[in-house]
């Protein structure tokens, strides 16, 4: 897995772990079916705590994106599922376009608008339900 | 590997030291004949007072070989360089950082304190013992060869009393080495403990029987035949006293 | 195993002569975590390592590694059989080569490790027969390392293990850290005031700041628990007095109030509207800001 998390970017690193995983799958990189790093030596070669990679996995099985086999490891889920998965992402990234688009066009800058996403993502997050 | 460790710190000293010793004590051998020469003069010298007092003595006790190697190597040389090796054996103790050391990294072994100071102390008074010793022998090995001999049960026990009462010196400086961290302080304080005692000895030489370079160079057994054991066991005593001084202070410190 | 703890320190005090060096040091520390000890220089932290393997003495309360009292001379023994130590200035013996100081070390350890001291040997490149003290900081470090790593030991403790190192070597000994630990159950306790390497490879922390242990936890619980909640006011922010426990830190900047919670915004959100702000924003907070908030007094 050629990435480098970086902790300093304010999204967890397991978050971001779980990111490049679906964005293998979806470029093809990861095929379905295909057998993912095992923990440690992924925890190795990134440089990060294996728990970290472990939580990873767990919220990739947890969303059906990878299975965790007992004794064998982490293979990406069969045919149908990943992809399925990463087409919702990719629908996902189609809309978050568009909004991006039309706040630059307002005149929002794009540190705004990040803030504006993770102040929402936070919010939702913690109350659990819209504010205001 | 603590008794590997400890005969590497102090290698080059004793080394040193021994070389020393035994060169003094071959010289002093190996000049006997000259000094026979020489007598027949010394005696026609004419000097008053405390001078000329110590001359004659002098003159007295080189009359016979005995005497000669007991005024001329064991009552000066040997025993001060003795001394002097006995405080660099006792300096710079394994925690100090005098020789590049860490003392974080040894404190980090699965070894107590208590067990690298006894293996250091150990060590150290072994090769004590050995520079006593070896040299002192050398004196029956050698004497045959200007003629003369020289009793390996006298060369043994003046050795054994020069260990003895430079074992003293050599726990002080340990001592010290666990009080201070630097390789000189312990060194030029012991050092000057010895040279003021050595005055102290030598300003009471008419009143005092007792004193420790006495012991050292063994002149009660000289002039009598007799142990010194009053003297030996004051050291050893004051020796061990240090030691254990030097186990607990250790034991209490930060580093 | 989760539940044991590995060290454990309770109202821990060290005094040098008129300094308060730990004020009272309460630490816990699970078996299998890789826990990093943040602080500022003169924290705490040096000492508190020093106190747990029977370098310094605490002047009152309890430390204990494995169980076993880090303040008696045979525990401490035991202590340091099982654990591998790095010193903040990589001390070794300088006059060895490093053949002679791995084979003097091993010879303190029956548990040794021949097959990790080789390989560590292979990967860090150290040559066997250079003197200690011609090693640069970087090989001096990860011979340091190779020591603590071989003798089998179940914690490390590492006193600012990438001090001084630059990055690329820093990125290898944190590897190297990541790498022995998976494959073992061994506790890391490491000491750094670089937050970002504490991110990267830590999954507990504590914070030490003025001898004492400011935050403890699990990371993921600090980063789910701690929150800033902004708020914006028509007029100048008004300065409460929020009654809600977890306030770290309020600041006030013309018509914005910034709140720091470690317990979450739920509590604050509530006293907070009644102050009737014209926004509310709830904004993750990343270590390095709890860290700084919890660290810095402005007195």
């Amino acid at each position: 897995m050629l990435f480098r998390p970086n902790p300093a970017s304010g999204v967890p690193i397991y978050l971001q772990l779980m990111e490049q995983v679906k964005h293998s799958i979806e470029t093809g990189a990861l095929r379905p079916g295909e057998q993912l790093p095992g923990i440690r030596p992924l925890a190795e070669e990134l440089v990060i705590n294996p728990n970290t990679v472990a939580k990873a996995y767990r919220e990739l099985e947890h969303e059906g994106v990878i299975e965790l086999r007992q004794g064998a490891g982490a293979f990406v889920s069969g045919n149908a599922r990943a992809k399925e998965l990463t087409d919702k992402v990719r629908a996902g990234q189609t809309v978050v376009a568009a909004v991006v688009g039309r706040l630059r066009a307002r005149g929002v800058t794009d540190e705004e608008i990040r803030r504006l996403f993770e102040a929402e993502l936070a919010g939702l997050r913690k109350t659990g339900e819209r504010r205001g | 590997m603590l008794w590997y460790k400890s005969w590497l710190d102090t290698r080059s000293r004793f080394l040193v030291g021994l070389v020393l010793l035994v060169l003094s004590a071959c010289g002093t051998v190996f000049y006997y004949p000259q000094v026979l020469k020489l007598m027949p003069m010394a005696s026609t010298i004419e000097a008053s007072g405390d001078l000329g007092r110590r001359i004659r003595e002098g003159v007295a006790l080189a009359s016979n070989y005995r005497g000669y190697i007991w005024s001329q190597w064991m009552r000066q040389a040997m025993t001060n360089l003795a001394t002097l090796f006995a405080v660099l054996l006792g300096s710079g103790g394994l925690f100090s950082r005098a020789s590049g050391d860490s003392a974080l990294f040894t404190l980090s072994l699965p070894a107590s304190r208590t067990r690298v100071l006894g293996v250091r102390a150990a060590t150290g008074l072994a090769q004590l013992l050995a520079l006593a010793v070896i040299p002192a022998l050398f004196l029956p090995l050698l004497s045959p060869g200007v003629g003369q001999s020289y009793s390996p049960t006298d060369a043994l026990v003046h050795g054994v009393c020069l260990f003895v009462a430079a074992a003293t010196f050599f726990s002080l400086a340990l001592l010290l080495s666990t009080v201070f961290t630097d390789l000189w302080r312990p060194l030029l304080i012991a050092c000057g403990v010895a040279i003021a005692l050595s005055l102290y000895e030598a300003a009471l030489r008419g009143q005092s029987t007792y004193g420790i370079f006495r012991v050292m160079s063994g002149e009660d057994y000289f002039r009598t035949g007799r142990l010194p054991w009053l003297g030996l066991f004051s050291s050893v005593t004051a020796s061990a006293a240090m030691l254990f001084t030097a186990t607990r202070t250790l034991a209490r410190q930060d580093f | 195993m989760a539940d044991s703890l590995v060290i454990e320190t309770a109202d821990l005090r060290k005094r040098y002569d008129d300094v308060e060096a730990l004020c009272g040091l309460s630490l816990q520390v699970p078996a299998g975590s890789i826990c990093g000890f943040l602080g500022r220089n003169g924290a705490g932290k040096t000492t508190t390592i020093k106190i747990l393997l029977g370098m310094a003495r605490p002047t009152s309360g309890q430390a204990r590694v494995f169980g076993l009292a880090a303040d008696r001379p045979e525990p401490s023994v035991a202590i340091r059989r099982r654990t591998g130590f790095v010193s903040e200035d990589k001390d070794l013996y300088d006059g060895m080569t490093v053949e002679e100081i791995v084979r003097y070390t091993a010879a303190f350890y029956p548990h040794w490790r021949v097959d990790l001291e080789q390989r560590y040997l292979r990967k860090f490149e150290l040559p066997s027969g250079r003197k200690v003290k011609a090693l640069s900081r970087g090989m001096r470090t990860k011979l340091a390392l190779l020591l603590a790593f071989s003798r089998g030991a179940e914690l490390l403790i590492l006193d600012e293990p990438t001090s001084g190192l630059d990055p690329v070597v820093t990125e290898e000994v944190l590897q190297a850290i990541v790498g022995h630990v998976a494959g073992a159950a061994t506790t890391v306790f490491f000491s750094s005031h670089q937050i970002a390497e504490v991110d990267q490879i830590a999954d507990r922390v504590a914070i030490v700041d003025r001898g004492r242990v400011a935050v403890a936890g699990a990371l993921e619980d600090l980063r789910e628990t701690y929150c800033r909640v902004q708020m914006v006011f028509d007029r100048d922010a008004p300065e409460p007095a929020l009654r809600t426990p977890g306030v770290v830190r309020t600041r006030r900047d013309g018509r914005v109030l910034s709140v720091l919670s470690s317990a979450g915004p739920e509590g604050i959100l509530d006293e907070a509207r009644a102050l009737g702000p014209v926004s509310t924003e709830v904004v993750a907070v990343t270590l390095k800001e709890i860290f700084l908030e919890t660290v810095r007094h402005e007195d």
